[in-house]
This record gives C-alpha cells, structure tokens and sequence, in this order.
C-alpha cells in the first residue's frame, strides 16, 4: 500500500528498522508526487462535480488551485486525501494508488475551518494526535510535536484549549497538527480565509519556508500569485488552464470569462497615492 | 428535575448507578453492532454539546420560566446514544454550574435517560404503526408522544424517587397525593415539550432528514 | 439567560489537594461521598460537616466560591423538603394554630441538609482540583467505556463553539423582531420559530461532526485504539497515604454510622 512504501523509501534514506514486511524495492524513478487519471465524481444530489481531471504535480511543487464557488476544489481535496472514493478515474501518490478510506499520513489536508479539525482539548493533544496514531513511540512523538509548533511558530500556545485561540492562531495549530505526521503533500483548503492582514502575511511566509509539495485552493488570488509558480483553473469540474501562475492571473479576460477577475496587485500598477497619474 | 446530593439515602444513589451502568452496557453493545461507531461519535457528541446548551433556553410559564427537558427530542435525533448523552450532560452540569449532583449523577441519568430511550421506542414505533399516513402526520404525531411521555415519566420517576427516599415518615396518602401533584402539575409542561419536539423534528424532516434517519 | 457556564469551575490553586494525583483523588472521594450518603444518624452530622469544612480549607479555595456554588441548589432542596417538618413524624414539639412542626420531620430536614452540605461541597471540591480533561482521563483509566470517554472529551471541545452559535443565531433572531421572553402567553408561531432555532443549531452541529470525523479519520482515528499507559503515583508516596487516610475515614464514618443506631 502507498504509506508502507513511502515508510520503506525513508527507511532507504534514514537507515531505521522496517516497521512493516519487507517488499519490492519501489521505484524511486517514478517521482511523480500526485498523479490523477481521469477522475470523475458525482454527489448524490450533484452530478459531474468532477468530469475526467487528469494532472500531474512534481515534488517540491507549489500548485494554487483557483476557480468559482462550487467548481469542484474542495471535492479535489477530498479526493485527493482519501476522503472519498472517486466514480471514476485513479489517483497515484508517488506512484502507488490511493485507497479512499485508509489512513495515509503521506498526504495532509489542512481544512479551511480550522475548528473542524481542532476537536483536542489542548493545543499539544491536537498536534500530536495524528502522530500518536501512526504508531510512534512517545519519545518520537514529542519531538515531532515540538518541531511542528516551532516551525508554526506556536510554542507559546502548547496547552491552550482550542477556543482560547483567535482564528490565526487556530489556523497554525491545525497546520502544526498535520505537520507532526510529516507529509510529504500538503493541501491547503482556502488557508488565508478569515484571516486579519497579519495572519495572512505569517501564514504566506510559513508556506514559503515549507519544503512540502503544495496545492492551495484559495480565492485569495494574490496569495496564488506570491507563493505559487503553477495554477490550475478549474470551472464545472473541469481544468480549463494548467500553467504559470503570472500568465493566467495577468489576463482579465480568460478569468472574468470563469468567474474570477484580476488579483488586487495587478489592478494597482502604482505603489503610493501620490504616484497615482493625475 | 434532578435530585439533589444528601437527598436520597445511599442505597438509591448505588442503585442508580448500577442502573446506570447497565443501561450504558446495552446502549454500548448496541452501538457497536452498528458498522462505524467511530462515525457515531462524533456526531453523538456534538449533538450532546448542542442539547446541553439548546437546554438552557427557557419557556416562560408565569410566574416563572421553565427550562426545557428535550429528553424526548433526545432520544428521537440520538437513539442509544440518548443515554450516553444525558449522562455526559449531567456531568457537563455538574462541571460548569457546580450545583453538585455527582453522588446522584447515577439515579438522575435514569430518571432523564430512561425516558429518553423510550421516546426513541416511540418514535420510531409510531411511525411504522402510522405508515398508511401521511408522513409529515406520522412523524409530527410520534414526535409528539414522544416528547410529551417522555416529560411525563421523567416526573414520575422523579416524584416516586424522590418521594421514597426522603427520610422520615410520611404517610401512604401524603406521599402520594404529593407525587399526583407534582405529575399533574407539569401536563401543561408535558404538552409544550410535546409540541416542541414535533416542531423539531418536522423542521429537521424538511431541511436535513439524514439527521432523523439514523442507523444507530 | 445567564452563560456563566462559559468556563469549568476548576480553579487552579497550589494545595495538596490540586497535587494529588487524580485517580487516587476520584478514589478517596467517591469513597467519603458514598460514606456521607450512608449516614442515617443526625448525630454524626456535625462530624461530617466539620470533615468537610477542614477539607475545603485546606484546598485554598474562597469561601465565597462555595457559598455561591451552594445558593442556588440549596435553595431548591428548601424548595423541595420544607415542607417536611409540618407534615412528617410523630412527635409534635411546636403547635401554632394549624402548623405544627413535627421532631422527626425536622430532623430529617436537618440530615438531608447536612449530607447535603457535605456532599456537594466534596463534589465541588474534586471537581474544583481538577482539570475536566483530567478528570475524563483518570474515569477512563479508571475503567469508563473509551466510546463515552471520548464522546465526552469532544462534546466539551466544541460546547463553547456551539454556545457561541447559539448566541450570535439567537442575536440575529432578535434584531429581526423575535422575542426571546414571551410578554405574552406561549404561540404555536413563537415556540415554531425556538423550535427553528434549536433545529438549526442541531443541523449545523450535525454538519460540523461530519467534516470533524473526516479530520479525526485522517489522522487516524479509530475508537478501537487503546488509550496510553500513564505513569501513576506509587502507593507507598504520599499520594497513596492521603487515598489510605480518606479510605480510613469513610470507613470509621460508615462504622460509626452503625454503632450510634445500635445506641
């Protein structure tokens, strides 16, 4: 399965004992970090949520997924993590298939209410939830979790319970809580929504430092232009561009025509009022 | 509703809880039948959290104002997993209002609890027995029966315990001539919650009917 | 409507009691409270109200944060057995036209009342010592159902969310004229409007849970792990003396108990 031989490559890389039966060798060639085949999915109530997606993400790679309400991004996402099982299609993570319903700590979803994925009593029991249940020991645990708050920048909030926290804060510790399983994808649901300017400029900065590969659904098209080199558009559940992240978000015309419009850096070519032309 | 610490001798607050005890051991078994507790849960428990807090809304009822008991829209939305939440919302109460009540968490969860689980039994009893009618009646009669019954029994219990445990001694004809009283006095109660929970549920029937379809 | 129940009643302090370790605290306590429980004799009644005063004392805690928490269900009980001097017993010891207060019926007044005092306020205490999550965790090494465990540990996670839900729906309500206080007698359209607002919060609740479950699966939830071992207080510490010393004196009430209705 996708996590025991994820499990195997670091074992490859750190030389500690196989925690399961040693297989085949994978083939470290195929370095393809998501790779999606004609994916369809339907709801009961909603059909063609998503008709025949195909794409390919490398590793290392920082992906902005834009699009309209209803477009099919968070469905992507939920697909993608093994939440749900697609109609049709196939879904490979480093070159294995993703089984729905498994737990596969290889992939993070960071959800676009924090409060929905924040149900611990403090702020250290969130985080090392998800490293608690890959079956590490306590001592390993630890270090995660205290690794995962530093690089958050949450130390100080360890054992707070989650409604003490302001939205920023909130936000940080659900992306602590999937940073301490150490995923090798990182989905980010909508991250800078409900965010106050600050937040939003920690929370790009903290992206920034990640070495994660990175899809951000967002409608925040400024954060998709300062932190991603590749957007795919999507309308109706279909990719309508894949490419740099400048050249789509620079053309008003192809975006109004998918119900976006131009991001707030290029509507304002001048920095200060006073070089506003008169 | 609920009996106070010191209030019944001890034999009544052991009772209640081995009473207790059991009636988890059932509800427990009966929900892990079911495939996903694990999905359960969750929904279990925020709904649990949302009645505690629902039960804080009162009625008014001059001269005073009533708290709403929702046991029985308790266990028409939670089914087994009615007892566990009222046992978690005694305990909830005890936590955040400190009135005590941990020696007789045990007897008050079945005075609450019992009537909850039988609520469910209703509801669900009342809609196969009212199948040839239309739904919305079937579902708005069992609700209400069900919410109405369940009130009612949770007085009873309350007054016949309560009655019997108090210590010193009063006459056969008193005792129960007080807990006539007591029942009687809350039918007005009874019809209100009745009305209440068929108002809930044929809400919950339009807008989200998963919620009622439940497999637990 | 009042919200005061917007926090726990744990209140921390630095005495021996917040230090003990909490499964022998849940112990030594369900202990002395089913000890008081079993007391029938009035007699003994100021030894355990005294017990229980030392006890507060010695947990730092004000006195008014007793007396408070004491008020409002005390005055319910009152509600509950005044009547019993009047109506309960034998012995008349006071006749004023048609009230007569009755001995046994005082007394027994005066038993429900002190083993109330006690009680509550040994409850109040376990619970004022003692963190809620704690708490769940001692009850669960303790042998609670791991499923009740964490339906309760969540439910208190989200209570305040809810609660706050709840306030910012019923505000909205309010601005567009619904009347929370009835001034007049109970509509079948008011109670259907509060029926609309319950219902909504349990729909967005039940919403909530579904995406709640699906964080917790993905990171590997399952009902079916087994909680960790914690590390527990040797009982030859001072933690095992104080639960042997609590034992003790439930214990000797109980014994007492007993010998005072042989008298």
């Amino acid at each position: 399965m996708i996590c025991e031989n994820v499990a195997k490559m670091r074992m490859l890389e750190t030389c500690q004992p196989p925690i399961s039966p040693v297989d085949a060798l994978p083939d470290l060639a195929d370095l393809r970090a998501i790779a999606v085949h004609n994916l369809c999915f339907s709801y009961p109530d909603q059909v063609d949520v998503l008709q025949n997606l195909s794409l390919t993400i490398q590793p290392g790679e920082r992906v902005g997924i834009i699009g309209e309400n209803g477009c099919g991004k968070t469905t992507l996402f939920s697909l993608l993590s093994g939440i749900r099982s697609p109609s049709q299609g196939s879904i490979e993570l480093f070159g294995h298939p993703l089984h729905a319903g498994h737990f596969c700590p290889e992939i993070g979803l960071v959800f676009q209410n924090p409060d929905d994925q924040l149900f611990s009593a403090s702020v250290w029991e969130d985080v090392a939830f998800g490293a608690t249940n890959m079956g590490l020991d306590p001592e390993v645990v630890e270090q995660r979790v205290r690794e995962a708050l530093s690089l958050t920048d949450i130390v100080s909030l360890a054992q707070r319970p989650p409604h003490h926290l302001s939205g920023g804060q909130k936000k940080r510790v659900a992306i602590a809580a999937v940073l301490a399983m150490q995923p090798q994808i990182l989905l980010l649901d909508e991250p800078t929504a409900q965010l106050d300017p600050r937040s939003r400029r920690q929370l790009m900065q903290l992206l920034h430092r990640l070495p994660q590969t990175q899809l951000v659904a967002t409608h925040d098209l400024d954060l998709a232009l300062e932190l991603c080199d590749r957007t795919i558009v999507l309308n109706q559940g279909q990719i309508v561009y894949d490419g740099d992240t400048q050249t789509v978000l620079s053309n008003s015309t192809f975006l109004e025509h998918h119900a976006l419009e131009l991001p707030l850096s290029f509507r304002r070519p001048y920095c200060l009022l006073a070089d506003k032309p008169s | 509703m609920h009996i106070a610490d010191g209030m019944v001798p001890a034999q009544f607050c052991i009772g209640g809880y081995a009473a207790t005890g059991l009636l988890s051991w059932v509800c427990l078994r009966q929900i892990n039948r079911v495939s996903d507790p694990a999905q359960g849960i969750p929904k279990a428990a925020l709904l649990t959290a949302t009645f505690f807090v629902a039960s804080l809304l009162h009625i008014p009822i001059p001269p005073a104002s009533v708290h709403l008991v929702l046991n029985g829209l308790l266990g028409v939305v939670l089914g087994y997993y009615a007892f566990l939440a009222v046992l978690i919302g005694l305990f909830f109460q005890a936590i955040m209002f400190g009135h005590g009540g941990l020696s007789t968490l045990g007897i008050n969860a079945i005075i609450m609890g019992l009537p909850a689980l039988l609520a469910a039994l209703i509801f669900r009893s009342g809609l196969w027995l009212l199948r040839s009618f239309p739904n919305r009646w079937a579902m708005g009669i069992s609700a209400f029966f069900g919410g109405a019954i369940a009130l009612i029994l949770a007085v009873s219990l309350f007054a016949v315990l309560a009655v019997l445990g108090l210590p010193g001694g009063v006459d056969a004809i008193a005792e129960r001539t007080a807990i006539f009283a007591l029942v009687t006095a809350h039918l007005p109660l009874a019809v209100i919650e009745g009305a209440f929970t068929t108002l809930v549920v044929l809400f919950l029937d339009q807008v989200k009917p998963d919620l009622l379809k439940h497999t637990w | 409507m009042s919200l005061s129940w917007n926090k726990e009643i744990y209140t921390p302090q630095n005495s021996w009691l917040h230090a003990w370790e909490p499964r022998f605290k849940l112990l030594g306590f369900s202990a002395l409270i089913l000890a008081f429980a079993m007391v029938r004799q009035w007699q003994l009644l100021p030894f355990i109200v005294l017990l229980t005063a030392v006890l507060y004392r010695t947990s730092q805690l004000p006195l008014d944060f007793l007396t408070r928490r004491l008020r409002y269900p005390g005055l319910i009980l009152l509600g509950l057995v005044g009547l019993l001097p009047f109506i309960s017993g034998q012995t008349v010891i006071w006749q004023w036209g048609l009230l007569t207060l009755r001995q046994e019926g005082c007394l027994a007044v005066g038993l429900i009342a002190g083993r109330f005092f006690s009680i509550t306020t040994l409850g109040l205490l376990l619970l004022a010592t003692t963190p809620f999550v704690v708490l769940v965790r001692s009850l669960r090494s303790l042998g609670l159902p791991v499923l009740i465990a964490d339906m309760t540990l969540l439910s208190y996670r989200y209570l305040f969310d809810i609660g706050d839900n709840f306030n910012t729906m019923r505000t909205a309500m309010r601005l567009r004229g619904f009347q929370h206080h009835a001034k007049r007698l109970i509509t079948l359209s008011w109670l259907n409007q509060l029926a609309s607002l319950a219902g909504s919060l349990l729909i967005r609740s039940y919403e909530q849970s579904e995406r709640v479950y699906q964080a917790m699966r993905l990171r590997g939830y399952s009902p079916h792990t087994r909680p960790p071992k914690t590390q527990s207080a040797a009982l030859s510490s001072w933690h095992g003396f104080a639960l042997g010393s609590v034992l003790l004196m439930a214990v000797g009430v109980i014994a007492a108990d007993f010998v005072v209705s042989r008298v």
